[in-house]
C-alpha cells in the first residue's frame, strides 16, 4: 500500500513540476514559429505567463500578411492531456463580414488526448451561439448556431440548415 | 541529543525535491535544444507605392463649358454601333462603333450629324433635325456582326437610368478596353468561392519569397475569360499597386466597391501589357 502511495504521489508531484516549469513562453514563441510555416502570424502586444496558463494581451492575428482579426485577450491554459484556448473580445477584420460574424465576445478551442483527432469549438457573439468541431481525421469541420440573431444575416448565405437549426460546414 | 529536523520527513521530503529539479533541468534541456527563445514579431509590409495615381481631369461635379458643335447634316443612324454604355447620375459617356472606328462619346457630342442626348441601361438616343432616334446595345462581341436595332420615335429621349442590380452582368468589349458591370465585380466580391470556381490564381516565387501571382487556368467563356486574361499571365500591377503580396492584392479587393476603372499590367511571356477596364 506504502509503495501504490509513493507512486501516485510521485506521479502527481512530477506532473504538477512539467505544468509549473514548463517553459510556457519560449513553448508559445515554437508554436509562433511553426504557425510562420503556414503563414499565420500573432503579434501581442504583452505576454504575461501565469503559474499554468499563458496570456497574449491584444493580439492581431495576420494570415498571409493580411490582419485578419484583434483578440483583446488569449488565454492558452494546458494540463498536458487537455489544452484551452479561451479568446475575449475577438473582432475580425469588416473586409471578413461575409464570411463569419464580425463580433465575438468569448470563444473557447479545446482539445484532448483522450479525442485526439477532434478540436471543439464554442463561441459567444452577438451573432448568437455557436458549437462545432474539427474532425482532423476526416478534414471537415462544422459549426452548429443556435440563438442567432439578425447579425448573422451577412453570413446566412455560407450557411446550411437541418432539423437541429442554422450549420456551417466544410472540408479542408 | 535533541534533533532539529524530522529524519523521516526529511527522508521523504528528499526524493520530492530531486524530480522538481530533475524537471526543471528536462525542461531546461527542451527548452536549449528544441525551443525558441525569441518571439516573431509581425512586420507591417510597406505595400508598395503606386507606380502612378489615377487623376480624374473631368470631374463629374462641374462639367466644363461645352461648345456648340454644328451639326452635319450626313450620313445615316444605321453606320452608328452602340458597343457601351456608362451612365451616372450626371454623366453619360457611350462607345460606339462608326466607319470601323471605335469613338468615345459623351453627351451633347456629335457623330455623323447625330447629336448624343442620353443613354438607359441599354441603348443611346440621338437627335437630329428635331427627331429622336435610338440604337440599343449590342448584346456581346460575338453578336457585333449583327446591326443595332434602331428605332426612330418623336418623343423625347428619356433621361438615363442605372443598370439594376443583378447578380450576374457583362463584359462588354469596346475596343481599346473592357467594360464591367458593376453588379457582375459586387457579386465576385461577395462570393469568393464563385471566383476560383472561373480562375486559377498561383503564386509565384522566387527564392521562397512571394513576388507575384500568375493565373493558372481561366474558365472557358466565364467572365474572366472575357477580361482577356489568359493562362500563364502574371499579374504585376492594378492600378499602379505592384500586386506581390497578399495583403496588397486582399487591399485591391477590400477596395474593389469604389473603383471605377482599372487598369492591369501582365506579364504575358515576354511581353508586358496593359488591360483597361471600366467599371460600369
Amino acid at each position: 500500500m506504502q509503495m501504490v502511495k509513493n507512486i501516485f504521489i510521485t506521479i502527481i508531484v512530477f506532473w504538477f513540476a512539467l505544468l509549473v516549469f514548463m517553459p510556457k513562453q519560449e513553448l508559445y514563441f515554437t508554436l509562433e514559429k511553426e504557425l510562420l510555416k503556414q503563414d499565420i502570424e500573432i503579434n501581442e502586444q504583452n505576454i504575461e505567463e501565469g503559474l499554468f496558463s499563458l496570456n497574449l494581451i491584444n493580439s492581431e492575428i495576420y494570415v498571409k500578411g493580411i490582419k485578419i482579426a484583434t483578440v483583446e485577450k488569449i488565454n492558452i491554459f494546458t494540463l498536458i492531456f487537455t489544452t484551452n484556448i479561451n479568446m475575449k473580445s475577438l473582432i475580425l477584420d469588416d473586409s471578413l463580414k461575409s464570411f463569419a460574424p464580425k463580433m465575438t465576445d468569448v470563444a473557447n478551442i479545446s482539445y484532448s488526448l483522450f479525442s485526439p483527432f477532434i478540436v471543439n469549438l464554442e463561441a459567444e457573439g452577438n451573432f448568437g451561439l455557436l458549437e462545432g468541431n474539427v474532425n482532423l481525421n476526416e478534414r471537415k469541420l462544422r459549426i452548429d448556431f443556435s440563438e442567432t440573431t439578425k447579425e448573422l444575416d451577412s453570413i446566412r448565405s455560407n450557411l446550411k440548415k437541418d432539423e437541429k437549426g442554422l450549420y456551417y460546414e466544410t472540408s479542408f | 541529543m535533541k534533533h532539529l529536523f524530522k529524519s523521516k520527513f526529511f527522508k521523504q521530503l528528499f526524493p520530492i525535491l530531486i524530480l522538481l529539479i530533475l524537471v526543471k533541468l528536462l525542461w531546461f534541456a527542451v527548452e536549449i535544444i528544441w525551443l525558441s527563445p525569441t518571439g516573431i514579431g509581425h512586420d507591417d509590409e510597406v505595400s508598395g507605392k503606386s507606380l502612378y495615381y489615377r487623376v480624374k481631369l473631368t470631374p463629374n461635379e462641374a462639367p466644363a463649358p461645352r461648345k456648340k458643335q454644328v451639326v452635319k447634316i450626313a450620313g445615316s443612324i444605321k453606320d452608328i454601333t452602340l458597343l457601351a454604355i456608362y451612365n451616372s447620375a450626371d454623366t453619360t459617356v457611350i462607345t460606339v462603333e462608326y466607319k470601323k472606328k471605335t469613338k468615345v462619346l459623351s453627351r451633347g457630342d456629335v457623330i455623323n450629324g447625330f447629336m448624343l442626348e442620353g443613354a438607359g441601361s441599354n441603348f443611346a438616343t440621338f437627335s437630329k433635325d428635331a427627331k429622336t432616334y435610338r440604337i440599343d446595345l449590342i448584346k456581346s462581341k460575338k453578336s457585333s456582326s449583327s446591326r443595332s436595332s434602331i428605332k426612330s420615335t418623336s418623343r423625347p429621349s428619356s433621361s438615363p437610368s442605372r443598370k439594376p442590380a443583378k447578380a450576374e452582368g457583362e463584359v462588354v468589349d469596346a475596343g481599346d478596353h473592357k467594360i464591367v458591370d458593376r453588379s457582375l465585380l459586387d457579386h465576385y466580391a461577395k462570393n469568393i468561392d464563385d471566383i476560383y470556381k472561373n480562375i486559377g490564381i498561383t503564386e509565384v516565387k522566387k527564392n521562397g519569397k512571394l513576388k507575384g501571382f500568375s493565373i493558372s487556368f481561366v474558365r472557358r467563356n466565364s467572365p474572366f475569360a472575357k477580361l482577356g486574361i489568359k493562362r500563364g499571365d502574371v499579374i504585376k500591377s492594378i492600378n499602379g499597386q505592384e500586386i506581390n503580396s497578399y495583403n496588397a492584392a486582399f487591399e485591391m479587393y477590400k477596395n474593389i466597391e469604389n473603383i471605377e476603372n482599372l487598369t492591369m499590367v501582365i506579364q504575358r511571356g515576354k511581353e508586358e501589357m496593359e488591360l483597361e477596364y471600366e467599371i460600369n
